[in-house]
């Protein structure tokens, strides 16, 4: 019986812990160069603005504006995601994990946020998991070519 | 929607996956450090061929589908073992200590889950078909348990000895998905003494933990050699003249 309950506790930890690291290792991805800045300014998203007062001032804003910009920014990119530049209109699967891994990091953010640890943690992950899927929504648009259109015209004329 | 089929659905989906990925593979003209990945998917492939022919020549209550299950299944954890074994090999390449203490280790691992399988086994003698099935149910369950640990340290040691393996280390998270999962579902189900919930959350689970396990692979076989082989093309020297043309 303790046995078992030791094995449950501790299998259940290793998943949600190997599951993480697969999306930290998938998120460490490098591009060519950072794409994520232009389709931030393009869309008005506003995780960029986010991460660096998060990381220069260490203070998030209120948390209830905090969730609807990153709800809003996830939406945006998700759909861009399938829509920009990507001729099956579909996710890869490397993306399902990110936007699983999204969703519970944020529900993770709503728990911290109760126990109040390790809030601005939480954070950073989403932000970073935004930044990628603007980097890769970046890169696709980049890949394509649009005569004189930038990336960011192109996303606007969308 | 019944639960059977969503449990089928994904059991199919994962047998595509295996097989594509080793057609793949197979197809690949780089194969190095890939041959683990491709051993195990093809136990994984042998091992579902099996009990999928017996099942349909000799039907579920027989007794060879008894055997032929069992016997795969152990088949499948010495598998599992052994890929383990060989991904600390990889990872210890350019470290001959490690890789020695880690051989010492893993065979002393193996010695004792076959000595308390032994034990537990001892203890519980039934008959021939029961005591075929005692012996390979506590064996199994035990090295699967030892190799989610071994997998663990690996991951470890990786971090340890800072390697730039990439590959190896997402190859080692998706062995960790597959084998933590069925873990703890394997144990609520002895928990809660095969409870309702438990056994509808292991049918899922199983399936599940392999196909999430299949992905990160494919993503590790796919994504992260297809930037290694752009990053290793971009090193070749070009000749003046060739670029000038």
């Amino acid at each position: 019986m303790i046995l078992a309950l030791l094995i449950l506790i501790l299998s259940t930890a290793l998943f949600f812990f190997y599951f993480q690291v697969t999306c930290q290792k998938i998120l460490h991805r490098q591009f060519d160069r950072e794409y994520f800045q232009s389709i931030a300014n393009a869309n008005r998203l506003e995780f960029p603005s986010l991460r660096k007062s998060l990381e220069e001032f260490g203070a998030p804003v209120d948390y209830s504006r905090l969730r609807m910009m990153l709800k809003c920014d996830f939406l945006a990119l998700t759909y861009l995601l399938k829509n920009a530049a990507n001729v099956n209109q579909r996710y890869s699967y490397d993306e399902r994990l990110l936007i699983l891994y999204f969703r519970w990091q944020f529900l993770s953010l709503a728990v911290r946020r109760l126990l109040k640890v390790g809030e601005n943690k939480a954070i950073l992950r989403l932000t970073s998991v935004l930044q990628y899927f603007a980097n890769v929504v970046g890169q696709r648009v980049n890949a394509v070519k649009f005569g004189n259109l930038t990336a960011a015209d192109y996303l606007l004329n969308l | 929607m019944d639960s059977r089929i969503v449990s089928y659905g994904l059991q199919y989906a994962g047998y595509l996956i295996e097989a594509s990925l080793l057609f793949y593979l197979a197809r690949s003209r780089e194969r190095k450090g890939l041959a683990t990945p491709a051993f195990y998917l093809s136990s994984l492939l042998a091992a579902e061929a099996a009990r999928a022919w017996v099942l349909h020549a000799y039907g579920k209550a027989s007794e060879r589908y008894f055997y032929v299950y069992w016997s795969t299944d152990f088949l499948l954890v010495i598998s599992a073992f052994i890929l383990v074994c060989l991904f600390f090999r990889r990872a210890c390449l350019q470290e001959e200590k490690i890789w020695r203490f880690a051989r010492l280790l893993l065979v002393f691992v193996f010695v004792i889950v076959l000595g308390i399988s032994g034990l537990i086994f001892s203890h519980n003698y039934s008959g021939p078909v029961l005591n075929f099935y005692y012996f390979v149910f506590e064996f199994n369950q035990n090295l699967y348990f030892a190799c989610l640990v071994l997998n663990t340290l690996l991951y470890l040691l990786l971090q340890q000895i800072e390697s730039t393996d990439d590959q190896l280390g997402l190859l080692v998270c998706g062995v960790g998905i597959q084998f933590a999962g069925p873990a703890a579902t394997l144990a609520l189900v002895h928990l809660t003494s095969a409870g309702r919930f438990a056994l509808s959350l292991n049918s899922y689970a199983i399936p599940l933990c392999t196909l999430g396990m299949l992905l990160v692979w494919a993503y590790a076989i796919v994504r992260v050699r297809d930037k290694e082989t752009r990053v290793a093309r971009h090193k070749i020297p070009a000749f003046a003249e060739v670029t000038a043309d």
